[in-house]
């Protein structure tokens, strides 16, 4: 009894001591200290591949890390700047594709004859992958920046259509007798209880669209070169500077999940609490 | 009065992915009034939600049609709202807004303002002021069903229809939604179907309870008319004295549809052992201290010697519930009163002949007529007591229960009231009561007597709510009480099963002569599976001095409960001729002029010989001799006619050929 009353006691006096803090910053902290130093140590020899972080960090001090939004002309920016690039672009194609498919996802969601007639062709391009599409989209638009996007909006489309389609479709059929019974007319059955109905499915889609369009945007710009962060690390690569590549893969993974948090966001603040989990 | 509804013939399918069709619903044919409150049940899948659905109009049915007002439901509408059982209430929108949206719809040509004093109003309705602004994921599952009322209410539905719209719900929040429900559907006229598994709240709120089979081909089953006075209160109605026997009624109907979903799942064919035909036998009895050689023989294994080792005993409500069972197939055999078997094979009530037989009577005497405990006070201790009692008062209506209008009792009471110049059908008025409910019914004051086996007298008697006016040794002593019966067409197709039967019953009844033996019995039939009823009331008459409730002292009956002595057992044909003239007496049946025919094939002195020399007991049938009744009328076999034109009273009585082999041949 007194041994179970102490250790309960203690335990709760540790759970106070420790503030949410440390209780999920410090480990992740550590496990960062801990790979930095097994790659220092791996990659510390004269006759190493690839630079150690702290070759990373002399390297790439001034000016890349102190000041990301200088400007020298032509492709040499500042990684801000270029991630900025990058953003726009995505910006402009994954917009389109939400607009696209989401309208498209409720056309295929409410009529099963459209379902039936386009779901097998969805099926067949959302595996194509996405930059099988840029020599397509350079053919057709003849123009490096509007393939980068249109090769961002295919990218982005397909998880959206299809996870909007779901959502149409699986609106309750509670809700749908209710709507029949009250003879609801279209667009009020569209604005009360298809839209707010199909809501999570379709940030489903567009935070899965988000995170694969700015996987695609590094491959494109690679491939169609100018100011941008894919352009960028591809330039490093062909100039030997690694230790900027290095810098710019830290810099494209924070900024993907800031991408993905943002998403996230916006469907906790859209998507009624009900809808939730 | 109008019909405002009308289900016209509705059968429902539904492919399967197999090919084949499901047939759910089969010939649904029902009329609903203005203002009327009606209730489906029936057990899960068996389509009452489809049925709703179909009076709704979300599913069109497969053949026939829902008219409404005589035009033809086609497609849902908001003159048909439903309050769906999960509320289905859209939860991104407030309460209020919940509501609006059907107010909005529905009334689109009413001016905004007075839209809004709808909404506001129905929010009032049902309590909600305080969470209008809520969603529905903030409050309970009773608030979400008063806002799907609300909604439903607000558009003014001409037929309202719910879909177990307490079903979630916890029991007092249920019991207030419910008054609540019932003072709207009151106060606004509303027409209602509900569907439901709640027997009482069925009870409490409609005006007809529509109950369907099982699926597949589900269809009416019956319907019951409540009766209770509107406007209703929950208590007035519980203590309703129909209240119990309606609700039995329910509940019998729901387990009779169980049991035959059971017995379907078992595919109970003939299982044929030991040389019988069939072991797995069903036989109905009802709670009386003479069932006792059924429970005997099951209990103590005289079933099993003769090879029934899969024999179940089925406790039914009624005598009438029991001659359907048998009539319709569901038991193999019946304890039944004794003229049921010549009653049902002459064709009872207009009702086609059904030959029963009975090689063997279970019981002799055992029976009391009971009066209310007011007439004692009023100083009546003889029938001409009782029969002054009923002069005096002239312009009330004297009711007496008996069981079954071929049962003893029936004939008896009949018997002794006519001989005092009291006809029983103009001065008193007789009612037929399953015996289990008699003591509840006199309480209630709905009768002022019976005649009844036991322990329903005893229990009376023990309850100072009546006293015993006559036992049936002083009417008749020894007369026949129960035999065992069985269809003619199944008694030829198990011709040894039958004879194993009568057997193992007749030694059970032998068994339950030896007074040795009682005590273990009134332990056996006091179990709930049989009487159910405490041992003290079954003791008296059968183990104890018999108490009548008035000043005399209880005496021993040795005779009172007769099992086997003194030739009980042999289904003389004396009794079997004297009950056929009081059963036309009365107009029950018709008295057959080929009474010898009927007699030779109804009471089976032959099996119950043959059973008896099996066993080396006495099998000879008693001397056909003349019966002496009580008031001295003498009963001679030989000429049953001119006994029957000289009864003082009688009904219309038909003397015709009755010919009961147009039916077909054993199948």
């Amino acid at each position: 009894m007194t041994v179970l009353g102490s250790r309960s006691k203690k335990s709760s006096k540790l759970g106070k001591a420790m503030p949410a803090v440390t209780k999920y910053v410090v480990p992740p902290l550590v496990a960062i200290a801990v790979i930095l130093v097994i790659w220092q140590l791996i990659f510390s020899g004269p006759d190493a591949n690839l630079p150690g972080p702290i070759t990373v960090l002399q390297e790439t001090w001034d000016p890349l890390i102190i000041d990301p939004f200088f400007d020298y002309g032509g492709t040499n920016k500042g990684l801000g700047l270029q991630i900025l690039a990058s953003l726009g672009r995505v910006a402009i194609g994954f917009s389109l594709a939400a607009i696209v498919g989401i309208a498209l996802g409720i056309l295929v969601g409410i009529s099963p004859f459209v379902y039936r007639a386009l779901d097998p062709l969805f099926q067949v391009l959302r595996t194509v992958p996405p930059l099988a599409w840029l020599p397509l989209s350079l053919a057709a638009l003849q123009q490096s920046d509007p393939s980068a996007i249109f090769v961002i909006f295919i990218t982005a489309i397909w998880p959206i259509i299809i996870n909007t389609t779901v959502g149409v479709q699986q609106i309750p059929q509670d809700y749908r007798n209710v709507a029949k019974v009250l003879r609801l007319s279209g667009p009020k059955f569209f604005w009360k209880i298809l839209l707010p109905s199909a809501v999570p499915y379709i940030f489903t889609g567009l935070r899965i669209g988000i995170g694969l369009s700015w996987l695609a945007i590094v491959a494109a710009e690679m491939l169609t070169g100018g100011v941008g962060i894919g352009f960028f690390i591809w330039d490093a690569y062909n100039s030997s500077r690694l230790s900027e590549i290095i810098l710019a893969l830290v810099y494209v993974g924070i900024v993907g999940l800031i991408l993905d948090r943002l998403v996230a966001f916006v469907a906790s603040k859209v998507v009624p609490e009900e809808q939730k989990g | 009065m109008k019909v405002f509804v009308e289900v016209d013939h509705i059968d429902q399918e539904f492919s399967l992915p197999n090919g084949g069709t499901y047939v759910a619903l089969r010939n649904i044919e029902l009329k609903i009034q203005q203002g009327e409150f009606i209730s489906l049940i029936g057990h899960s899948g068996c389509g009452k939600s489809t049925l709703l659905n179909i009076i709704a109009g979300l599913n069109r049915p497969a053949r026939g049609g829902v008219l409404l007002e005589g035009r033809q439901v086609t497609k849902p509408g908001p003159d048909r709202m439903v309050v769906f059982q999960n509320y289905s209430l859209l939860p991104w929108l407030t309460v209020r807004e919940n509501i609006a949206l059907a107010v909005d719809e529905v009334m689109s040509n009413v001016p905004k303002g007075e839209r809004r004093g709808i909404v506001e109003h129905h929010i009032d309705l049902v309590g909600l002021r305080h969470a209008a602004n809520k969603r529905p994921g903030e409050i309970s599952g009773g608030m979400k069903q008063r806002v799907a009322i609300a909604r439903a209410l607000s558009i003014r539905p001409k037929l309202l229809l719910l879909d177990e719209p307490f079903g979630a719900l916890d029991a007092l929040t249920r019991s207030g939604l419910q008054d609540q429900l019932m003072k709207i559907c009151e106060e606004n006229h509303m027409t209602c179907v509900m569907v439901t598994h709640d027997v009482d709240e069925a009870l409490l709120l409609s005006d007809r309870i529509v109950m369907l089979t099982n699926g597949p081909e589900s269809h009416i089953g019956q319907i019951l008319e409540v009766p209770f006075p509107r406007p209703r209160h929950r208590l007035e109605v519980v203590n309703h004295p129909n209240y119990y026997s309606l609700r039995n009624e329910i509940v019998y109907f729901l387990n009779q549809q169980k049991r035959a979903k059971q017995r379907k799942a078992q595919q109970t064919v003939a299982i044929a052992r030991n040389g019988l035909e069939k072991v797995n036998l069903e036989i109905g009895f009802v709670p009386l201290t003479d069932c006792a050689p059924l429970v005997v023989a099951k209990e103590k294994g005289f079933f099993e010697k003769y090879g029934l080792d899969q024999v179940i005993l089925s406790r039914e409500p009624s005598w009438k519930v029991l001659a359907e069972g048998v009539a319709t197939r569901r038991l193999d055999a019946a304890q039944m009163t004794a003229g049921m078997p010549l009653a049902m094979t002459l064709g009872i009530g207009g009702k086609a002949p059904q030959p029963v037989v009975t090689g063997l009577v279970l019981a002799r005497n055992g029976n009391s007529i009971t009066l209310s405990k007011r007439f004692y006070d009023e100083g009546v201790r003889t029938l001409a007591d009782f029969k002054a009692a009923i002069a005096r008062t002239p312009d009330k209506v004297h009711t007496l229960g008996m069981v079954h209008p071929a049962s003893m009792h029936n004939l008896m009471l009949r018997y002794w009231l006519s001989s005092v110049d009291i006809d029983p059908d103009l001065d008193v008025s007789l009612t037929v009561i399953p015996p289990p409910q008699m003591v509840a019914n006199l309480k209630a004051g709905n009768i002022d007597g019976y005649c009844v086996g036991e322990p329903w007298n005893s229990r009376a008697v023990k309850e100072d709510l009546g006293f015993v006016i006559a036992t049936d040794l002083d009417i008749w002593n020894g007369h026949v009480e129960k035999v065992l019966g069985v269809r003619e067409d199944w008694a030829n197709q198990h011709p040894e099963t039958h004879f194993a039967l009568i057997k193992a019953l007749l030694e059970a009844c032998e068994y339950c002569d030896d007074r040795r033996n009682r005590e273990e019995i009134v332990t056996l039939l006091a179990r709930p599976e049989y009487i159910g009823a405490a041992p003290e009331y079954i003791r008296p008459g059968f183990i104890d001095e018999y108490a009548r409730g008035n000043d005399t002292e209880p005496e021993m009956l040795l005779r009172y409960n007769q099992f086997y002595i003194d030739r009980t057992n042999c289904p003389y044909r004396v009794e079997g001729l004297w009950m056929m003239t009081q059963l036309a007496r009365w107009g029950i049946t018709p008295f057959p002029k080929n009474w010898i025919e009927i007699l030779e094939r109804v009471q089976r002195v032959d099996l119950f010989g043959a059973a008896a020399r099996d066993l080396d007991l006495l099998d000879v049938e008693p001397d056909r001799g003349s019966i002496h009744f009580f008031d001295g009328t003498v009963f001679n076999p030989d000429d049953p006619i001119r006994y029957l034109n000289s009864l003082k009273f009688k009904r219309n009585v038909r003397i015709e050929e009755v010919v009961i082999d147009a039916m077909p041949a054993a199948v």
